[in-house]
């Protein structure tokens, strides 16, 4: 899957017009210029030479040079852990946010505060991550003066204190929170009607009971699968949140990959991105088999 | 749920009034975005105030980075945003209709859409949005446009063949294929209508997710360029000012907010109870 994906991005970004020696030329360069800069980056050898190169590199952890000559790897090594930093603390904090509302909920179907976090949650996840961020920094910083508007970076390039997490972290979890507390409260809706729950709740066992002890486990495939579909939203989000708050990640990179319109850095940071996406998809196919007992 | 196969499916009596109040925020918000530029008191480019200019008199939510009317600029900065969503919407829905109801009835299509999406689930729409925009220099509002619709279709025909499989195994469907008629028929005159609920619901929650991304790229500057005005885009030029004239940012913040919730609201409203749970924005 990583591969196709790979390949579609590689040959998108080939077969449109314009290439990385004419967006990072120099004012005045000559075309002679260009054409000596186009050589050394290897522009002017087959495309599928290129791409082969690049593919073969990619097992040993090679992702090649940058339009300007740097390797990609040395590029991403810095920023790219700070958005995964980033991204786990928001994904751990929307899978319990989540949890809890979507159980706190299902225990009063119908009830106002049923209503009320339903619609709440549909739109949360409608309003876009920077959208929220103007919102929390207004709330955060301009009132209450809690929080530092900006991150600043320490000497070794990571954020210089954790309170600098918070407002980026949560204008992620926001949005994301909406969606997955949708699901939760859906699928224990499900299992709500399944015999063996229905059972439990005319023993008289109390709701909470119910819904840890019967409906939850029922419920788990549907909820990691939203999850883990959470994962790229909150990646994708991260790159844009991080260029709001000054947060040292791939989306400071990703700017400038885009001015320079420097593909191996691009398909650099779509890869790890992607390899991320693909192992949280992987663990949540492995939760859904054990829970199902069945390999699928 | 099972569909009995006795045909047509009636309508959901899901309090058709209950609809319209629901519906009508979403209505007047784009009413209003699309005929602000005429209500406008000042130019586009024009500085009559002091960048950043507190809230005062001309110009009633102050003054942005340069200087111009944000009132004026909120006034503009819809239209383009909303035109295009809804270009996006409208492409999507129509494609992923007519494709879904394909899958369904042709196994090999069906399992190439399947492929398709989950090759797209490993690529966040940003980065897709960024690559395509990239690629294509000077594309600006059209390269957002062609990259929000590549990548909303895959997920978009998921939903619809989820909701016409139950369908296509109902009797007048195999009715319809057994007198020979043509796929094409089939899934135009037989399938389609009896997903009326399903494509309207996915049409506005399309739209919901295309306001998202292009915004999205509003804001990291792919698409509209300044002195244009974009909601998403004013948003990144004033944020370092946010501590002198909050409205210059908070004004376009909501209105983006405000679009999105309402129409969230009309569409969730519009879908019939059975497609309420297919029809969900990834």
């Amino acid at each position: 899957m990583l591969a196709i994906l790979i390949a579609a991005v590689f040959a998108a970004v080939e077969l449109l017009p314009g290439d990385a020696a004419n967006a990072t030329s120099e004012r005045g360069d000559s075309a002679a210029d260009v054409a000596a800069r186009r050589h050394l980056l290897g522009l002017d050898r087959p495309l599928w030479e290129r791409f082969a190169d690049w593919m073969t590199g990619l097992p040993t952890g090679d992702l090649g040079t940058s339009a300007r000559g740097q390797k990609v790897t040395d590029l991403l090594a810095d920023p790219f852990p700070n958005t995964l930093l980033l991204a786990t603390v928001a994904f751990v904090l929307t899978a319990a946010l989540s949890l809890a509302l979507g159980c706190w909920t299902a225990a009063r179907p119908g009830s106002m505060t049923d209503r009320i976090v339903g619609h709440a949650a549909t739109s949360a996840f409608a309003i876009p991550e920077f959208v929220v961020s103007v919102g929390l920094l207004i709330v955060l910083s301009l009132w209450t003066g809690w929080l530092p508007a900006v991150t600043l970076t320490g000497a070794d390039g990571a954020p210089a204190t954790w309170t600098m997490l918070i407002m980026p972290a949560l204008a992620l979890v926001i949005p994301q929170t909406g969606w997955n507390t949708t699901i939760v409260r859906g699928a224990l809706a499900d299992q709500a009607a399944t015999p063996h729950v229905e059972a439990a709740q005319l023993d008289g066992l109390s709701p909470h009971r119910v819904i840890w002890r019967h409906a939850l486990p029922g419920a788990v495939p549907a909820v990691a699968t939203g999850l883990a579909t959470s994962t790229g939203m909150l990646l994708g989000g991260a790159v844009v949140v991080e260029t709001l708050f000054n947060y040292p990640g791939i989306g400071s990179v990703l700017a400038g990959a885009v001015a320079n319109r420097d593909t191996p850095l691009i398909a650099g940071v779509v890869v790890c991105a992607g390899a991320a996406i693909s192992l949280v998809l992987l663990a949540a196919d492995v939760i859904r088999a054990r829970v199902l007992g069945a390999s699928s | 749920m099972s569909v009995a196969t006795t045909g047509r499916r009636p309508a959901t009596a899901d309090g058709r009034g209950r609809v319209l109040p629901r519906v009508t925020p979403a209505i007047l918000l784009v009413l209003l975005a699309l005929t602000g530029p005429y209500l406008a008191a000042h130019p586009l480019d024009k500085p009559v105030t002091a960048p950043f200019a507190p809230p005062g008199d001309g110009a009633p939510l102050g003054g942005d980075q340069l200087g111009r009317d944000v009132l004026s600029r909120l006034l503009h900065g819809g239209t383009a945003l909303i035109g295009s969503a809804l270009l996006v919407a409208f492409v999507v829905t129509l494609l992923a209709a007519l494709i879904g109801c394909f899958a369904v009835l042709h196994p090999v299509v069906g399992r190439a859409v399947e492929r398709t999406a989950d090759v797209f689930i490993l690529l966040p729409p940003v980065l897709g949005i960024m690559l395509i925009a990239l690629a294509w220099p000077g594309g600006g509002r059209w390269a957002v446009i062609s990259a929000a619709t590549v990548l909303g279709i895959p997920y978009a025909v998921r939903v619809v063949a989820g909701a016409a499989a139950p369908l296509a195994t109902a009797g007048y469907v195999e009715a319809a294929l057994a007198r020979g008629e043509s796929v094409t028929y089939t899934a135009t005159r037989e399938l389609l209508p009896n997903l009326r609920g399903t494509v309207l619901a996915l049409f506005g929650l399309r739209f919901v997710e295309a306001v998202y991304v292009i915004s999205m790229a509003g804001f990291l500057q792919i698409g509209p360029q300044p002195p244009a005005a974009d909601w998403a885009l004013m948003i990144r030029e004033n944020a370092p000012g946010i501590l002198l004239n909050p409205w210059a940012v908070v004004a376009p913040s909501l209105t983006i907010a405000l679009l999105a919730i309402s129409v969230n609201l009309a569409a969730t409203s519009l879908a019939p109870r059975s497609a309420r749970k297919a029809v969900t924005t990834p």
